[in-house]
């Protein structure tokens, strides 16, 4: 060997690329979850989700310049904003569609959504790229020969606040009850007294909710236009096949995961093959645990 | 009114509606018809944007400041009829495909190689001519098309002037490390100036190829620490540029000189890294105060200040060249005395050696700008502004090197 520290060399190396595997994957979580739950509790691929992720970053970009609000506090008043839009978009224009066709007919609602909505953030935000840069956006922490940014480890002590916040809703309150039960059973949900349109709304608001958060974290993490959403809504779909749907826990996994893949494709096989691995393990994934690692949180029942 | 009077109108306005009519297609044949597309919106919006607005300036120039331009003794007015590609090539080649079945016979370019290349093919196969700049790949030029013209030379010749610079510093780098986007442009670019500075007798250590979007450059910037380079060289877009910019400041990673083809040129990069802009090192291949000439917008600072007047978009180079391609045109056209004669207008664009507001346009012989003298120049960002460095002649400020570490930063 040229260098005679190699191994240790090596060794940290890979420490390092785990870490920000790790890192890159607690972000990547966040941005899935509100996906996977709507995934899983409603069967509605929505394709709109990349829009709210961005639509949250320029939320977090127009809070901070305009009211100098932090853009980890203003994940709050982002996520209660976009619960009530997310709502009234499911109640308004989703279920209608649904009810009119079939579930397929939100696919095309979402998808036709998405469209207009990017356009309207191009009309509105222009199509440059945005960047959120709060003072200590450029810090970092040293351990060792270790480097990990500030930034990027409060985007995922975040997710990890509010992946845990999700599944307690889920597995304590009445309100996580509910969605389970419709989730499982639409008809004994609503013959037990639960209104279950009510609660579907509900449960797409709160994914929404979940993914505008996500979008106030990223848009400090990495810069951001109109025309990112899509990447978005393709790693939200990526970390929910790998994770399983409609669980906390499933996306988190799903999340670290491929953060883990693209981090150690990018270092020891090259950045430009980040894709490649990524839809091999998709593609390998489908075949032999279609359902994903951790199952669908809410049984077999769909 | 009265039958008479209505008759006497009625008829009045019969007699005179074909004279009208014809004025009107007078008017319309004294037009020349520029097209294409560029991307509005999508990945490449930022810096397609800023071509078009280059191509609107120059337009609107010639058609109230000139009162048009005057070609075989007829006053032309020029139009534009540009689409938006969205960043997408394959929507680009239907959009130029279709504006080719319509007859049109002058092409603006896009931007980025990868939409240039396959919508050139289909002008060129047409026979149409395209002027752009906004694809420097060498397969636009080496693939033997005769009426595809770049103002910015091909790819591998545009880091000519910048290895030049490096040799001026002191001290002297010794080793170099590459980034480049995996697509035509960026790598062709990157093997280019890796060949060049190999011959100029630096160590060029190894070369990360990173994929058209990227969410995270932590791992490559592991690398970079590793190896410790003196001179990083990017060669990325804009928003990859940031990204790893951003990533350099918050992971401490430090070169004696960043280098970034495109990003630091434009009013997003700045807003996106503040004070750890300065420093930062990139291709320029006009400056409003280099002391070019020409009949059209006069000279280079006539050029900033009318586009300053008319148009809120941040002025950078690509403005100046995307209006360069239309004076190409007009200039080739005035010497050929028509605007439909594609061969000698062809002829005549191969032939141009002229001096403009963006400097002396001049192609080589395969249709891709003089490198010498279409070059860029380097700037760096220093103190907020954009100073040319490089060459020496041109320069407004000498070369910060070593650039001080992140947090040095001012």
């Amino acid at each position: 060997m040229r260098d005679p520290h190699f191994p240790d060399r090596q060794a940290m190396l890979i420490i390092q690329t785990a870490l920000n595997g790790l890192v890159l994957g607690g972000v990547y979580s966040l941005a899935a979850v509100g996906f996977s739950l709507i995934f899983g509790a409603l069967g509605i691929v929505n394709l709109t989700h990349g829009i709210f992720v961005i639509c949250g970053a320029y939320a977090a970009m127009v809070l901070f310049h305009v009211f100098g609000i932090d853009p980890f506090l203003a994940t709050v008043p982002v996520a209660i904003a976009f619960f009530f839009i997310g709502y009234a978009y499911q109640r308004g224009l989703i279920q209608v569609a649904i009810s009119r066709a079939s579930l397929v007919a939100s696919l095309l609602v979402t998808f036709g959504v998405a469209l207009i909505m990017r356009n309207l953030l191009q009309l509105v935000f222009s199509p440059d790229v945005r960047t959120i840069t709060p003072s200590y956006s450029f810090s970092s922490l040293t351990f060792g020969s270790l480097r990990i940014d500030i930034v990027r480890l409060i985007a995922v002590l975040v997710s990890i606040v509010f992946l845990l916040l999700m599944a307690l809703v889920l597995s304590k309150t009445a309100f996580g009850r509910r969605i389970r039960a419709t989730a499982q059973q639409p008809l004994a949900a609503n013959l037990s007294g639960v209104n279950v349109p009510h609660v579907l709304g509900q449960t797409f608001g709160l994914g929404a909710a979940f993914a505008a958060a996500s979008g106030a974290v990223l848009g400090i993490v990495q810069p951001f236009s109109p025309s990112s959403e899509d990447f978005w809504t393709l790693n939200a779909f990526i970390v929910v096949v790998l994770g399983g749907v409609g669980s906390p826990s499933g996306a988190l996994l799903g999340g670290i995961l491929l953060g883990l893949i693209s981090s150690f494709t990018a270092q020891f096989i090259g950045p430009s093959y980040t894709n490649a691995v990524m839809f091999l393990v998709l593609v390998i994934m489908l075949l032999i645990r279609p359902q994903g690692l951790l199952g669908s949180a809410f049984g077999e029942s769909r | 009114m009265d039958r008479r009077s209505f008759l006497k109108a009625t008829g009045s306005s019969v007699v005179l509606a074909p004279a009208v009519f014809s004025s009107q297609a007078n008017a319309q044949d004294a037009t020349i018809q520029f097209a294409g597309s560029v991307p509005m919106t999508g990945a490449a919006s930022e810096t397609g944007l800023n071509v078009k607005f280059g191509y609107d300036c120059a337009v609107k120039f010639i058609n109230e400041k000139m009162g048009g331009v005057d070609i075989g003794g007829k006053k032309h007015r020029v139009t534009l009829n540009l689409f938006d590609d969205a960043s997408d090539p394959a929507r680009a080649t239907s959009l130029i495909q279709k504006q080719v079945d319509e007859g049109v016979n002058f092409f603006l370019g896009s931007f980025g190689s990868n939409i240039v290349l396959p919508t050139c093919a289909i002008t060129e196969a047409a026979g149409r001519i395209m002027v752009q700049a906004g694809g420097g790949s060498d397969l636009i030029f080496t693939q033997g098309r005769r009426r595809v013209f770049g103002l910015f030379p091909r790819a591998s010749r545009q880091f000519a002037s910048t290895a030049a610079m490096f040799k001026t510093l002191n001290p002297q780098p010794q080793t170099v490390m590459f980034i480049y986007t995996n697509d035509a442009f960026s790598k062709v670019s990157a093997e280019g100036a890796s060949k060049e500075l190999e011959a100029a007798g630096y160590k060029v250590l190894n070369s990360i190829a990173l994929p058209a979007q990227v969410s995270d450059v932590t791992d490559a910037l592991g690398t970079v620490r590793a190896a410790n380079p003196d001179i990083l060289v990017c060669s990325t877009h804009d928003a990859t540029s940031i990204l790893i910019a951003r990533q350099m400041v918050a992971t401490n990673t430090n070169v004696k000189m960043l280098y970034q083809t495109l990003g630091p040129q434009t009013a997003a990069y700045v807003e996106a890294l503040g004070k750890y802009a300065n420093g930062v090192v990139g291709a320029s291949y006009w400056d409003e105060n280099a002391k070019y000439k020409g009949s059209i917008f006069g000279s280079a600072k006539d050029f900033a200040e009318y586009y300053r007047a008319n148009f809120n978009r941040p002025l950078t180079y690509h403005m100046a060249s995307g209006a360069g391609c239309i004076v190409a045109y007009v200039e080739a056209m005035k010497k050929v005395g028509n605007v439909t004669d594609r061969n000698a207008i062809r002829d005549a664009l191969a032939g141009l050696d002229l001096e403009t507001f963006y400097g002396r346009i001049k192609f080589t012989s395969q249709g891709d700008g003089d490198p010498v003298l279409l070059g860029p120049m380097v700037v760096q960002r220093q103190k907020g502004d954009l100073a040319v460095v490089y060459p020496t002649e041109a320069a407004t400020a000498p070369t910060l090197y070593p650039a001080l570490p992140w947090q040095d930063r001012t």
